[in-house]
């Protein structure tokens, strides 16, 4: 009897002893997270004013400027890749979800999924032979395209996804009223799904607003702000690039700000993205 | 433009109100069946759910399907819209005839397009199912708008019309605008009945209507139902047979998919000919 106890008591302790020590692996698997918050916000608060959102970088050597450039640099980026991948993504995640375990869905599903693991770096060497070389120049169309190849996967996995959870008796009363597949799928599923589908394309958003490497040789970079679609194009995570490994003080703070707002920006649309997965799921 | 636009554009919306549904339809004769199927049969896979049933519905009649679970009724109500079909590995084959513009014709034959069958042969599930996203007003809409209907004044008559008709408007007259799924389960019902009259169809197929409602609700859409025989032939699945015996008039009995016995819903309860369905409405199996 005192044998048994002893073991139940080793037992419970075991227990407990392996619960906190997962407790505290997951904690140091997270703490980096905050070690950037942290870091960044020591480094790049200080550089924070209205400044830094409306004025371009000054020369080397002169104190003051911003990032305007790449700011609106980055939005213009984030709208063509959009314009062009999500209307692609959102046909591809359709077709996925018609097609269900066809043979066409599975080669379907399988190149995207391939797709999703394609070095960034690839995308963007494939636009610069695609867009760049052709327009003869680096530009914004070129960004936007290279970046549109990261959301057409995002977004067509969401899609399929939160379509797969809409039951068949939706489709069935659908097509009970006479209309045919097509048009129950995008008129009457579709919105009943818009914040699921809104989530997945504000995840691949959050996605490409940090990715630097399709940039570098496509949308590359400009000092002076939006010159038109076909001229190079600056762009926040190539900036922070450039100035971070530069030798000028000033240069290097932008970066550091830089690095702050885009952080910021990711964790915003993240955050949106939850409480919309929370009301619809 | 379609026999169904003209259905429903070609009216004079003021009049909508007061003239019955049947009014819009082909007259074909109160002699004429509204539907009737020669030697259907259905299969999933390999299996044969549906065997060679033949079957006549008269015009404005409630006309209900009874039989133990998995006798194959409610896939037999889902080939009369040719909705079984979309169900991976399903196959039909016979004739189901219904009358056309000028004749009579097979929903099944060569080259007629199921989506044209399915807004004269309308259907009601077996759980309410609203389109989700939707308002009230859109959920009864929605096959009118799809349709291309777009005129405001048009679609605003048609959904009252319906929801009257589904005895749903007094409760949401307020309320157009509100998601359908913030209904209750009866209203939700009711709604998705009154979205299947928008239409306009012909024929109304209810697939165990009231089986996931509780009993008041049930009361209130059996009491729809016969009124809805003025205007829409109905062919309804129930498991319950006292629903069968209070709202139908023709009754057919399913047995491991083939039709044992139909006629007269008195009869078939209180005469039937055959010994299973005696034995099945006495409760010795099912």
């Amino acid at each position: 009897m005192i044998e048994l106890s002893r073991r139940d008591g080793t037992r419970k302790f075991m227990n407990y002893f392996s619960l906190s020590l997962l407790c505290v692996l997951a904690f140091a698997a997270i703490t980096p997270l905050f070690f950037i918050f942290a870091y960044l916000f020591v480094r790049g608060w200080g550089g924070l004013s209205l400044s830094f959102f409306t004025e371009i970088p000054k020369p080397v050597g002169e104190t003051g400027g911003g990032m305007a450039n790449a700011i609106s640099g980055s939005l213009v980026l984030m709208a063509l890749s959009s314009a062009f991948g999500v209307p692609l993504g959102l046909a591809c995640g359709m077709a996925l979800s018609e097609l269900k375990k066809s043979f066409t869905a599975r080669i379907l599903r399988v190149s995207i999924d391939l797709l999703t693991s394609v070095p960034s770096i690839v995308i963007g060497l494939f636009a610069y032979a695609l867009v760049v070389v052709p327009m003869k120049g680096y530009s914004a169309w070129a960004g936007g395209f290279a970046l549109a190849i990261v959301v057409v996967p995002i977004v067509a996995r969401s899609t399929e996804e939160i379509l797969k959870l809409v039951p068949s008796s939706i489709h069935e009363a659908g097509l009970a009223l006479g209309l045919p597949r097509w048009k129950v799928l995008i008129q009457l599923i579709l919105p009943g799904v818009r914040a699921g589908v809104t989530t997945g394309i504000l995840l691949a958003l959050a996605r490409v607003s940090g990715e630097t490497a399709p940039l570098l040789f496509t949308a590359f970079s400009n000092s002076f702000g939006y010159r038109g679609l076909s001229a190079p194009t600056a762009s926040l995570p190539v900036q922070i690039y450039t100035y971070a490994t530069s030798h000028d003080e000033t240069w290097r703070q932008l970066a550091w700000t830089g690095a702050l707002v885009l952080v910021f920006v990711v964790f915003c649309l993240n955050l949106v993205t939850r409480i919309l997965t929370r009301r619809t799921l | 433009m379609s026999e169904f636009l003209e259905n429903v554009v070609g009216r004079d919306p003021s009049a909508s109100k007061s003239a019955p549904v049947g009014a819009l339809r082909t007259d074909v004769g109160s002699t004429v069946a509204a539907l009737e199927t020669k030697a259907l049969s259905a299969w999933f896979g390999d299996n044969h759910v549906v065997k060679e049933v033949s079957l006549i519905v008269e015009k404005n009649d409630v006309f209900s399907l009874i039989g133990p679970s998995g006798c194959g009724k409610s896939t037999f109500i889902r080939c009369l819209n040719r909705l079984h079909e979309e169900t991976d590995g399903a196959r039909v084959r016979g004739e189901v005839l219904i009358p056309g513009a000028a004749k009579r014709e097979n929903i099944y034959a060569h080259g007629v397009d199921p989506v044209s069958i399915r807004r004269r042969v309308g259907m009601v599930f077996q759980k309410p199912n609203p389109f989700p996203g939707l308002s009230i007003f859109d959920n009864v809409a929605a096959g009118l708008r799809l349709a291309g209907i777009a005129r405001r004044n048009i679609l605003e008559e048609i959904v009252e019309t319906s929801l009257v008709q589904a005895a749903l408007w007094g409760e949401v007259k307020d309320q157009l605008k509100k998601p359908g799924t913030s209904l209750s389960g009866g209203q939700q019902q009711r709604l998705c009945i009154a979205r299947a009259l928008a239409v306009r169809p012909q024929i109304l197929l209810m697939d165990e209507p009231t089986s996931a409602l509780d009993p008041i609700s049930t009361a209130r859409i059996e009491e729809l139902v016969m009124k809805l025989r003025n205007d829409v032939t109905v062919l309804i699945v129930t498991h319950n047979m006292q629903q069968a015996a209070r709202i139908s008039n023709q009754t057919a009995f399913f047995l491991m998919g083939e039709l044992v016995e139909m006629g007269q819903t008195k009869s078939i309860f209180t005469k039937p000919k055959d010994s299973r369905t005696e034995q099945y409405i006495t409760g010795r199996f099912g």
